[in-house]
């Protein structure tokens, strides 16, 4: 695997690998820790190639542990803490890992649960390097990511060492400008396919990544400091991250004086922001990428020019990878003619051979080709011109939220879970052509006597047991009763359109449905 | 300023009037998060009131009150 060779190879330099608070790692420290810990599970496990769950969040030992798996021919599943311990003990049932990494006292436990503490001492233990016909092969899950599923449980994207190598290839271009060495931010959960850039591209690079983590996210003033320090060379987030900073006019060249390219996936990129962007760091490319984590990462890209800017469609999300075939399709399947919106199918070798233990899905999702080329359904409504696409929404209830991906009905679930909430319905909150928050509605069995932000709040803190904290809406209103269409079930768009009427802020736009 | 500054916090987490107090911790209760500050921002510069996130910590402005002050 190309990260597992450049580990190696940059371990012989003194370059640091990274950046955590006051803590530093080099390469060759992260390295020894990875074949420690290789070594530990040979040991323990030699027979066995089911994955690692390592549940965290930023800790400097995370990266180790997922290395230290990969050169032991495991794969692994980066559970960040945003998920509570409920949503972490279902992954845990589905995936089966035999090792449990809990870095965050859980309670939690595999057939071999190991502590902090525990972790410290196998990673401290001295270690020969990792035979490298033991490392993961191409065809083995490298990780397991879950994302939102609409039943109200995660599923699992399983990831191969082969996809891997293939976003690789297909990205190279777009990471071209960025220098060997140098510094990246590390900003994005674990859980979150977009921290691949940091964890393989920017490795893979001998950069050091700066970790940004959750109290540092939360605080301006920090998070404007470790900028400050770290002088990244390279900038990928989510737009809305960068929505943020804007909000400062520190926010300029001047802070970022190294930086080479800014590139956004995740969520819609705004012409607003990525003018703002253009106007305070002239010169500075702003790329905006595409890619669902049933792709790997990314698999379509575009820098953005002033003629899109000035052009009265939305940004376009780019062209595919060289290594990648996008195709516009109707419901049939039958690919469409140029500027004809239908489903976009994304193939090529990036594309993951399915869901964890999801059969049914994995044959409505994904497909081959006579020639055995895997492709998938995105569920993304596009237009393609010229080989550039346009994202136009979704055929379905799933929205993007600061570059998280929710079902809504997944919220839905989890809302009629809890006592005294007879019906829930969750509408996106639209704001310059993005979501920015989330809306629950809900209708009581009985009333409660409370006030809504008291309400609001008991209801928040009780999904906080079940969703992870992006997927918790922001407001929580009671209400009489529904709309419903004549199936019976919540009119969306009737209560999107009655939301729209009487709110002030955001304005809600209807939910598309296929 | 400061009842303003309540009805945009009553805006953007749905509270009826009269919840959200000039004391009340808007961090630590969960009302607001990074995302749901840029709102507030959002709406403080539509009324021409601009705060520089870049110098402020979670403590200077955890409640209605204390944003207020900077504004002031």
């Amino acid at each position: 695997m190309f990260i597992l060779e450049a580990l190696e190879h940059y371990a012989k330099t003194d370059r640091i690998a990274l950046r955590y608070h006051d803590e530093q790692v080099s390469f060759a420290a992260l390295n020894r820790m990875a074949d420690a810990f290789a070594a530990y599970l040979r040991c323990t496990l030699p027979d066995d190639c089911r994955p690692v769950m390592i549940y965290g969040h930023k800790q400097s030992v995370i990266p180790a542990c997922m290395f230290g798996a990969l050169k032991a021919g495991h794969g692994y599943i980066p559970v960040d803490t945003t998920y509570p311990a409920d949503r972490a003990a279902q992954i845990l049932y589905d995936a089966q890992p035999s090792v449990l990494v809990d870095l965050c006292a859980s309670g939690l436990s595999a057939e071999h649960t190991l502590s902090a503490e525990t972790l410290t001492q196998i990673l401290s233990q001295p270690a020969a390097p990792a035979p490298r016909s033991g490392w993961l092969r191409a065809e083995q899950t490298a990780y397991l990511l879950f994302t939102s599923g609409s039943t109200g449980t995660p599923k699992g994207v399983q990831i191969t060492a082969g996809n891997l190598a293939a976003f690789h290839a297909g990205v190279k271009p777009w990471f071209a400008r960025l220098p060997e060495g140098g510094a990246f931010l590390n900003e994005i959960s674990y859980s979150f396919d977009v921290s691949v850039c940091a964890l393989y591209e920017a490795l893979s690079r001998g950069m050091t990544l700066w970790t940004a983590d959750r109290q540092t996210l939360e605080s301006p003033q920090a998070l404007f400091a470790l900028l400050r320090e770290a002088r990244p060379d390279a900038w990928v987030s989510t737009p809305s991250l960068a929505e943020f900073c804007v909000h400062s006019e520190q926010f300029c060249a001047e802070l970022l004086p190294q930086v080479r390219q800014f590139l956004f996936c995740g969520e819609v990129l705004t012409k607003k922001l990525a003018a703002e962007l253009m106007r305070r760091f002239p010169g500075v490319p702003v790329i905006n990428a595409y890619g669902p984590t049933e792709t790997t990462v990314l698999v379509t890209g575009t820098e953005i020019t002033q003629a899109m800017l000035d052009a009265p469609a939305p940004l376009p999300i780019g062209r595919p990878f060289e290594n990648v075939c996008a195709v516009i399709a109707d419901e049939q399947g039958r690919a469409l003619p140029d500027g004809e919106a239908g489903e976009l199918l994304v193939l090529g070798e990036a594309v993951s051979p399915g869901y964890l233990g999801r059969p049914e899905l994995n044959e409505a999702l994904f497909f081959r080709t006579e020639d055995g080329t895997r492709g998938y359904h995105t569920g993304d409504l596009c237009r393609m011109e010229d080989g550039m696409l346009y994202y136009l929404g979704r055929l379905d209830g799933q929205i993007k939220l600061n570059g998280f991906r929710v079902e809504l009905e997944d919220v839905e679930n989890n809302l009629v879970r809890l006592p005294n909430i007879a019906r829930a319905a969750v509408l996106p909150v639209w704001q310059d052509g993005r979501v920015t928050a989330l809306t629950a509605f809900v209708l009581l069995e009985k009333p409660d006597g409370e006030g809504a932000l008291h309400r609001a709040r008991r209801i928040k803190s009780a999904l906080a047991n079940t969703l992870p904290s992006y997927m918790i809406p922001r407001k929580i209103l009671a209400v009489d009763s529904f709309p419903l269409n004549t199936n019976g079930k919540i009119d969306k768009k009737q209560l999107a359109a009655q939301l729209a009427s009487g709110a002030a802020g955001g304005t809600h736009e209807p939910i598309r449905r296929s | 300023m400061l009842e303003e500054i309540i009805a945009a916090l009553n805006d953007i987490t749905g509270a009826d009037a009269g919840e959200i107090t000039p004391e009340t911790e808007l961090f630590e209760e969960g009302l607001l998060d990074s995302f749901g500050l840029v709102e507030l921002l959002v709406q403080l510069e539509q009324l021409g009131k601009t705060l520089d996130v870049a110098e402020l910590t979670r403590e200077e402005i955890s409640t209605p009150a204390k944003i207020a002050a900077l504004l002031a």
